[in-house]
């Protein structure tokens, strides 16, 4: 259990290096080490360790550490990018509001009638934070890639969450979501491309004209 | 005879003359007026004791099998529709041809077939949804043809004004029926009264239908609509289409079980419409706008009876209800005969002189004599006076009102009441009518067009002489009428069986009689007697003053100023004044404007707040990403905010 927390505690510091990050590759980094712990979690959190819960964590590190991180470097090297980021919310008053979604996070999870066995484990807090993180992203950032690290913050967060039902949840939900993920990112990926050659820009405030 | 076969006909050469009326004008003429013909004959023979008709068709239409059904209430009403739609399309042969207006009249020949169509499909037929599918056509059909003239702005506007308040009142009937046959398990209409728990729902039937009806606040629409459409759609709209409201109304309180209040309610807000829709139509300085505004007063006298119906019904079946239903149901054909031949009239001026401002008509008599005589024949019906028809029903109604006040029951108030404000309108009537007659047919030209002024083609004045027929010949044998109208009241209300006319109203037929023979008798003497000798023609004396003009004569706003004074709460006259200064004064001004009190104070202020909280609601629709998903944590937030509450409880 402590294994664990410590973990979670770990990739809620990633959290808010996230929220305070200037740079686009800095966020992709910290989400990509984001991925790595998760991916890690299941190892720590099983008793008896069979090939499938050892598939399920590379599958996640691989997904959420190299697969996906690379895919969003690569756009951003596509489109031309430039590396550093313009927020609507600065990074002070996004740490501090990521500051304070975790305590909320944390007095929330006290308050929710969970099973004895969750009860000291930081799962539901560390979900609750970075469901949290990863909005502050999406509304605080103009950049479409800032965006898609917001998501996959979020993302990461409702992982979180499944890791509670692990025991329950069949391997192939996991994988079939982490497809998706993937398919997405490649997608979105695609899309930044197609943006940043039809608008010269990347900046979403500017897609407003679509609207209706 | 049966009268089934001839609403077919009816039906069948109404839809015929919708497919015709684009090309073939001729062919559209001979077909509708054979169509309302053959439903004036269908009606007929239900009022003269044939049996009423019902049919269900075996096929189903929106999932509901077709049924129609014609009784003697429905029968009423579609014997003035059937009257009125030939009528009018004869002059509107005449007036919107196809030489004067080659782009609009196709549409509006097709466009008037429908509408007299879908007002036969909503008399009869007998089926929620179908009903609704009718009256949403009919609703359409009278927005084209409106808006026929469509290039000026005013015109557009009106167009507008009467959708959207036409649909506001289909949104409730939607409601009503919706409600209906949620609690009845079925769209088939008929009658219910048994089942007491459908009383409410009548509010709902009366704002719905009262708007179509134009009674007093909801009348909005009604004003701009009927002074901006061409002259015979004018016609029909005041003289048939406010009906259909009056029709639900009745109808729906014959069916269904009405709350104890609604008498009241009716009575109350009918002669309420009376007082003030005449008192706004005395103020107009429009003719139509003003023939408008007194439709708003009749169907107020026609809701009085309704109202007061129903007052008798609920308290033991009265026999003045009886008295009053019978003077609503005549008052129904005798305003849709006398008002339709007032717009035809009116439409004869607009078209010999090309305005609607009584400032600028007068003299008309000598250049428009045929119009003249028959405007005149209206006059005098709407205003009420004996020898014709519009004196007998308002007679019935006072007759009514005046046994109910003496019964002594809790409804005596609401007929004293009703007495009283009828009274009033009846005597503003009259002047407002001495207004219209001396200001477009007497005196002399107020300006160009009415001195070039020339009689309308045959065409417009032969449906206006059937019309002033009709007018005379209820005014002077009412009894003929008696039977027919008898049978509506007990189409109604079955506890009231159809009798002979009461003494009262033989009584009145023949006064009017002698009183119509005498005035001739009178007329002919004094021409015998006085022509030539009386035609000294000279200037009235005017103190000695050397140059008068046709300006100097008393305006439309002169004749109405003293009771536009007396109403100045609820008319909120605008003045523009510039007294004339100095010893020479150079220019002088005074212009009165009546506004539409009820939609320029009350309607629009409520809508421009209503639009601007609603574009302020709008901002929030952006279009920026970020804040739409601070909406989703923000509501998502609440969410969980309310479980965890509901949780902890």
């Amino acid at each position: 259990m402590r294994d664990l927390n410590l973990l979670i505690g770990l990739a809620m510091g990633l959290n808010l290096v996230a929220l305070g990050s200037s740079r686009l590759p800095s966020i992709i980094r910290a989400t990509a080490l984001q991925g790595v712990l998760l991916g890690i979690m299941p190892l720590v959190l099983e008793h008896d360790i069979g090939w499938q819960v050892v598939a399920v964590a590379v599958a996640t590190a691989l997904g959420k550490g190299v697969v996906i991180p690379g895919l969003l470097q690569r756009a951003m090297r596509a489109a031309h990018i430039e590396r550093e980021i313009e927020p609507f919310i600065g990074f002070v008053p996004s740490l501090l509001l990521g500051a304070l979604g975790t305590i909320a996070a944390l007095a929330v999870a006290r308050s929710l009638p969970l099973l004895p066995e969750h009860a000291k484990s930081l799962l539901v807090p560390g979900a609750l934070a970075s469901m949290l993180t990863g909005f502050v992203l999406l509304i605080g950032r103009v950049k479409a890639i800032s965006q898609v690290c917001g998501y996959l913050i979020f993302e990461n967060g409702i992982y979180l969450f499944g890791l509670l039902l692990i025991g329950s949840t069949p391997l192939l939900v996991e994988a079939g979501v982490l497809l998706d993920l993937t398919v997405g990112i490649f997608v979105i990926g695609i899309i930044v491309d197609r943006i940043q050659r039809a608008f010269d820009s990347l900046d979403t405030r500017k897609l407003t004209v679509l609207r209706e | 005879m049966r009268a089934g076969p001839w609403l077919v006909l009816a039906l069948a050469a109404l839809t015929l003359s919708a497919v015709a009326g684009r090309r073939w004008p001729r062919t559209w003429l001979v077909l509708i007026v054979a169509g309302g013909a053959a439903a004036a004959a269908a009606s007929v023979l239900v009022l003269s004791g044939a049996p009423g008709w019902e049919w269900r068709g075996a096929f189903r239409i929106g999932g509901e099998a077709l049924h129609l059904r014609l009784d003697a209430l429905s029968a009423v009403f579609l014997a003035l529709v059937g009257v009125l739609g030939g009528a009018g399309a004869v002059y509107a042969h005449g007036y919107w041809s196809d030489a004067q207006y080659p782009a609009s009249a196709p549409r509006g020949r097709a466009w008037w077939s429908v509408l007299v169509l879908s007002m036969t499909l909503v008399l009869t037929l007998s089926n929620g949804l179908h009903f609704l599918v009718a009256w949403e056509s009919f609703a359409i059909a009278a927005f084209f043809l409106i808006t026929l003239d469509g290039g000026a702005r005013a015109v557009r506007s009106a167009g507008w004004l009467y959708l959207a308040a036409s649909h506001a009142g289909t949104l409730a009937l939607f409601a009503f029926f919706a409600l209906l046959s949620a609690r009845t398990g079925s769209w088939d209409l008929g009658p219910m009264n048994a089942q007491a728990a459908l009383a409410p729902l009548f509010w709902l039937a009366l704002f719905g239908f009262g708007v179509k009806a134009g009674l007093f606040p909801l009348h909005v629409w009604l004003p701009s609509a009927h002074a901006n459409a061409p002259s015979h759609v004018s016609a029909i709209m005041s003289g048939a289409a406010i009906k259909m409201g009056v029709y639900g109304i009745l109808r729906f309180s014959g069916w269904l079980p009405v709350p104890n209040a609604a008498g009241w309610v009716v009575i109350g807000f009918g002669a309420v419409s009376a007082l003030l829709g005449i008192a706004f139509a005395f103020a107009q300085g429009d003719l139509k706008r003003l023939l408008a505004y007194c439709s708003v007063e009749n169907v107020g006298i026609i809701l009085v009876g309704v109202g007061g119906a129903m007052l008798a019904s609920t308290a033991g079946d009265a026999v003045w209800g009886r008295l009053l239903l019978a003077g609503a149901l005549l008052h129904v054909w005798n305003h849709g005969l006398f008002k339709g031949l007032l717009f035809m009239g009116a439409g004869s001026v607009l078209h010999a002189t090309g305005t609607r401002e009584l400032s600028r008509l007068g003299g008309l008599w000598r250049r428009l004599p045929w119009t003249s005589l028959m405007f005149a024949v209206g006059v005098l019906a709407v205003a009420g006076l004996p020898p014709l028809n519009g004196f007998v029903s308002e007679w019935l109604v006072y007759l009514g009102l005046f046994d109910a006040v003496t019964s002594r029951g809790p409804s005596a108030w609401a007929a004293i009441f009703a007495a009283l404000l009828l009274g009033t309108a009846g005597a503003l009537a009259l002047a407002s009518f001495v207004k219209v007659g001396a200001t477009v047919f007497l005196g002399a030209p107020r300006g160009p067009a009415a001195a070039k002024a020339h009689e309308s083609g045959r065409a417009m004045l032969a449906p206006m002489g059937a019309l002033a027929a009709l007018c005379v010949t209820l005014g002077l044998a009412p009894t003929l009428a008696w039977p027919a109208i008898a049978r509506g009241v007990a189409a109604w209300h079955p506890a009231w069986p159809a009798t002979a006319a009461p003494l009262a109203l033989q009584a009145i037929g023949g006064a009017q009689l002698a009183l119509a023979t005498l005035l001739i008798a009178g007329a002919i003497v004094a021409w015998h007697q006085w022509r030539g000798k009386l035609a000294r023609r000279a200037l009235t004396w005017d103190c000695g003053y050397a140059v008068p003009t046709a300006r100097m004569q008393y305006s439309s706003a002169s004749f109405a100023g003293i009771v536009t004074g007396w109403f100045r709460w609820i008319l909120w006259p605008r003045l523009a004044l510039r007294r004339p200064r100095g010893l020479l004064p150079a220019r002088a001004l005074r212009l009165e404007r009546i506004p539409e009190t009820v939609l320029e104070l009350v309607i629009a202020p409520v809508g421009a707040l209503f639009l601007q909280t609603a574009s302020g609601a709008r901002r929030l629709q952006h279009g920026s990403l970020q804040a739409y998903i601070l909406y989703v944590v923000v509501a998502l937030a609440a969410l969980g905010a309310m479980v965890l509450e509901a949780g902890a409880r």
